[in-house]
């Protein structure tokens, strides 16, 4: 069935001074957005002129205060779930309302609204004014819209509908099932968001978008001989369904249940500190742990990260440079602006081995006396931007992937870590291998998997000491940061990299 | 009862029910907050809100989704709910969803939780400021000129919901929470900045408790983190805090799970009657405690709550099977939702089994880490006191622990008399014998 008849008659009654309902468009089964035009959306269907802006963001300043901003979110999420080889589970998810922030040096007052109309807008913002108590601060005459960059361009004006969908879903299974006898349980997954947001500020910005994000992914558990084993893979990122071919569905399947079918033979891990070699693409987690949150300005700024005393120094050798890229195409943590309304940048935070920048929202920004790097993310409308990384990585090196794992006597090599985390103050990170190979007098050995690696930032951007030249991001298409109860997504990717040594959480004592 | 959130539920009923899924639950949640947080003496974040969210699970024709919207103007769900409906008419059917046998719903308890403080609206922002200031003072004096920065927060919620079902369910909660948190960061000579946090958290604001005893305890906690290292990669015996030890009974946990079991991905499956720990593991949930964090009437399917013995003297007694799982499985249904997850105290302090142990790892942190369901192994970083005579000697940071679960709660020698209650886990700290810690 098609919706479409329905938008144009609530227009209709719009134009004629009836109610305005911005109601998401059912295309023959996927409720969705109806257009992929980025600018114009809160006006057209909320009524949200920059007249009732400036006046929201006057009440948000009544009490003074730096600066106040307006962030405008409107969101559809569905999935489409598989266990019994048919999709027989769909969700689908609303989230709308505004957020609204008045900014005082480091201090924030903040409120938010699920409707958007003017009383309850006007009631958000006098929250937000009570961090400030002195007199009102003017805001902008005019807001002009931002110029931006596109990194994730949607095709077609018209979403593909729910069949299909349904179809790579099931297919993506079925390639699973073909793929090995050893499979006893195979869960498939389609996920897919559109996320439309409008920012303003009493500096005069405006900013709107539409970001999508999507992912594929499959889980299969396998047994043999009474072991059982289970592994996840997916595909995915700032994409429309145009992505998701029968080759995409045929990776996802090779990816998920060679895994889980290697895994099969793994073998108990030493314990103890020994080299690392890590594969190219998701062990990049490492990055985001280890490096990437410490860098973080806010984390600076209150004097609590490792490296808020090590601006322009020596952090690692000349080969190494790190970047957070917000614009890689179509990669998960890609944006075209931040959520502040700052415009993307790629961000060299280690340049050549040298501490180069932190990564700053408005806030850290100013505090330093700088632009901000546009990394100032938040979750949603209920919560306040803060800091956060983008697409991690680093730049490709002068080594061969081969080169460097023939120059390993004994360690090991990583190829999928699930999870990590850090403790920015001391700099321990740990992450979370799902998968790995043992290395033996330079050759790939046996596989391993389940084991936990520690190690400390500052030592590890030391401990780098060959990096190759195949880069990849991790492309899962689902990465997501928590900081501060937060989820935003990103992703982060690094080419063929040894590290001299990390704690590896085995249960083997080395020798043993 | 919240009549207008009831009466809404109400509409949306017979809305579905027009549109074509005659069953269906409906479940309404309204949420009030209110977030203080100061940093280096001075309010940094002030933060209010009402939040609204509505949940349908739709079963059409044999057929299941599950839908959520904040927006809650009638045309716009009216509108939402016949798409929904359209869209689950398209998916393939699945037999075994249904919304549950009404006689679950039955025999709910007929006490007062506790879990909603009628004077939170008494409690001015003055007050609140009060609290946390006087919290992050105490941090200030306890921890003298090592701190590098405190932060110090208040936050009270109060949460209200609405359930009915199209087979006759009908629910009511409304619960406050409120909470005190300090967050210490100190710095020593080589630059390393370990933090640490206290926090008490309740129904009730006023049994939360001392604010200075929480800063200071921070601060103390925060101090005690400086000049750590790893040590030898050994086999001790291991003493893990009250506080985080449910961090790895989760991985425990997350295997009795009725999905999981129907996904072939739990190391459980098949160890219902069987020894999977020592004498000593015994986990019983109960969401019937009054102020229990984790108290609540009835579960998501609906299903009156009542007290279970999940593990007892190690036997795996029970697991979490909600409805639907329940129809997959063959099996009988339990509940799909955890209430308060106890596992009773022992009668000895920490400082007591310490002395007896001589030396090993108290650990009072994790970092990383997983567990792995089908297979039952895990992995994870710990923070905590090397100790040694019974006494610490220096922390530790940047080790591991790393087992399987059907090995581990084996190792499981004492439970400590120390139960924690501001969570929803009410675990107290649990001693572990022969347990290989990776370092250096």
């Amino acid at each position: 069935m098609n919706r479409i008849d329905r938008r144009t008659f609530l227009k209709a009654g719009a134009a004629a001074g009836g109610a305005i309902i911005a109601a998401p468009v059912l295309f023959d089964g996927w409720l969705t957005f109806a257009g992929i035009e980025k600018t114009g959306y809160f006006e057209k269907e909320f009524g949200i002129t920059d007249a009732l802006c400036k006046k929201v963001l006057g009440k948000a300043l009544s009490k003074g205060g730096d600066f106040a901003d307006l962030y405008f979110e409107h969101t559809i999420s569905n999935s489409l779930g598989l266990e019994d080889k048919k999709v027989d589970r769909a969700s689908t998810s609303v989230n709308l309302g505004v957020g609204i922030r008045t900014v005082k040096g480091e201090q924030v007052g903040f409120g938010f609204t699920q409707e958007l109309n003017e009383k309850s807008m006007m009631a958000a913002a006098a929250i937000a004014a009570t961090i400030a108590d002195g007199s009102a601060t003017p805001v902008a005459g005019k807001f002009v819209n931002a110029k931006i960059s596109d990194y994730y361009p949607l095709t077609g004006t018209k979403p593909a509908p729910l069949t299909p969908r349904l179809s790579l879903v099931e297919s993506t299974a079925g390639k699973c099932f073909a793929r090995s006898n050893y499979i006893i349980k195979t869960i498939a997954r389609f996920g897919d968001a559109r996320k439309r947001i409008m920012i303003v500020t009493s500096d005069g910005v405006k900013a709107e978008d539409l970001l999508p994000g999507s992912a594929l992914s499959a889980m299969v558990t396998v047994e043999k001989d009474g072991r059982k084993e289970q592994f996840w893979f997916s595909r995915g990122g700032r994409r429309d369904f145009s992505y998701y071919t029968d080759d995409i569905a045929k990776e996802v399947a090779e990816g998920v249940v060679d895994g889980a079918v290697a895994l099969l033979d793994a073998v108990d891990v030493p314990a103890g500190e020994i080299p690392v070699v890590f594969a190219p693409g998701s062990p990049g987690v490492l990055l985001h742990e280890a490096v990437g949150h410490g860098f973080e300005a806010d984390f600076n700024r209150k004097k609590t990260s490792i490296y808020s005393t090590m601006m322009g120094q020596k952090v690692a050798e000349p080969m190494v440079t790190v970047v957070d890229d917000g614009t890689w195409p179509n990669s998960r943590g890609s944006i075209n602006f931040d959520d502040e309304g700052t415009p993307s940048q790629k961000t060299a935070i280690v340049e050549k081995g040298i501490l180069k920048s932190y990564l700053h929202d408005i806030i850290s920004a100013k505090y330093y006396g700088l632009s901000s790097t546009g990394n100032g993310r938040r979750e949603n409308y209920q919560n306040y931007p803060i800091p956060r990384m983008r697409n991690t990585y680093i730049l490709p090196g002068p080594n061969k992937p081969q080169e460097i794992i023939e120059s390993v006597k004994k360690g090991i090599y990583i190829q999928d870590v699930s999870n990590g985390q850090v403790n920015i103050g001391q700099g321990d990170f740990a992450f979370y291998v799902s998968q790995g190979r043992l290395i033996e007098d330079g050759k790939l050995g046996a596989t391993i998997k389940d084991v936990n690696i520690m190690g400390n930032g500052p030592k590890l951007l030391q401990d780098i000491t060959m990096v190759a030249d195949d880069l990849e991001l991790g492309c899962s298409g689902v990465s997501t940061c928590g900081k501060e109860g937060q989820l935003v997504p990103i992703d982060a990717g690094m080419p063929t990299v040894l590290v001299r040594s990390l704690t590896v959480g085995g249960t083997k004592k080395q020798g043993a | 009862m919240n009549k207008q959130m009831y009466d809404l539920c109400k509409w949306v009923l017979d809305t579905a029910s027009k549109a074509g899924a005659k069953d269906l639950r409906v479940s309404l949640g309204k949420s009030r907050l209110v977030e203080i947080q100061y940093r280096d003496k001075k309010p940094e974040i002030i933060k209010q809100a009402t939040t609204v969210q509505m949940g349908i699970d739709l079963f059409v024709a044999g057929r299941y989704s599950s839908q959520n919207t904040c927006d809650l103007r009638k045309d716009a769900l009216k509108d939402f709910i016949s798409d929904a409906v359209s869209t689950t008419k398209l998916i393939a059917e699945d037999p075994f969803r249904t919304l549950p046998d009404p006689k679950y719903y039955k025999g709910r308890a007929d006490i007062d939780l506790k879990i909603a403080d009628a004077s939170i609206d008494d409690l001015s922002a003055e007050q609140k400021h009060t609290i946390v200031k006087a919290a992050e003072n105490a941090a200030w004096s306890a921890g003298g000129d090592k701190v590098v920065t405190i932060e110090a927060g208040f936050n009270d919620q109060f949460d209200e919901s609405v359930t009915l079902t199209s087979n006759g369910f009908s629910g009511y909660s409304s619960a406050t929470n409120f909470s005190v948190a300090v967050s210490v960061s100190v710095s020593d000579s080589e630059n390393r900045k370990p933090v640490a946090y206290d926090y008490a958290e309740g129904h009730f604001h006023k049994k939360l408790g001392n604010p200075e005893t929480i800063g200071a305890n921070a601060a103390r906690k925060a101090i005690a983190k400086l000049g750590a290292k790893k040590i030898e990669t050994a086999t001790l015996p291991v003493i893990i805090e009250n506080e985080n030890v449910h961090r790895i009974m989760k991985g425990l946990f997350e295997a009795l799970d009725g999905r999981n079991i129907y996904r072939k991905q739990s190391f459980l499956a098949d160890k219902k009657g069987q020894k999977i720990g020592s004498d000593k593991l015994v986990l019983v949930d109960d969401p019937l405690i009054p102020e229990g964090l984790g108290s609540r009437p009835y579960d998501s399917d609906g299903f009156a709550a009542k007290k279970r013995s999940i593990i007892e003297a190690g036997v795996l007694k029970d697991f979490y099977i909600d409805w639907y799982y329940s129809r997959k499985l063959g099996l009988e249904p339990t509940s799909g939702s955890t209430g308060n997850m106890i596992v009773p105290a022992g009668s000895r302090s920490v400082e007591e089994i310490m002395k007896d142990l001589g030396k090993g790892i108290l650990v009072t942190d994790f970092l990383g880490g997983n567990s792995n369901p089908t297979t039952g192994d895990f992995s994870v970083g710990i923070f905590g006191q090397y100790f040694e005579g019974g006494k610490i000697v220096h922390p530790v940071s940047e080790m591991n622990i790393a087992d399987n679960h059907l090995k581990f709660w084996h190792k499981l020698a004492e439970c400590a008399n120390d139960p924690w209650l501001y969570s929803d886990w009410r675990t107290p700290s649990m001693v572990f014998g022969d347990v290989v810690v990776s370092g250096v």
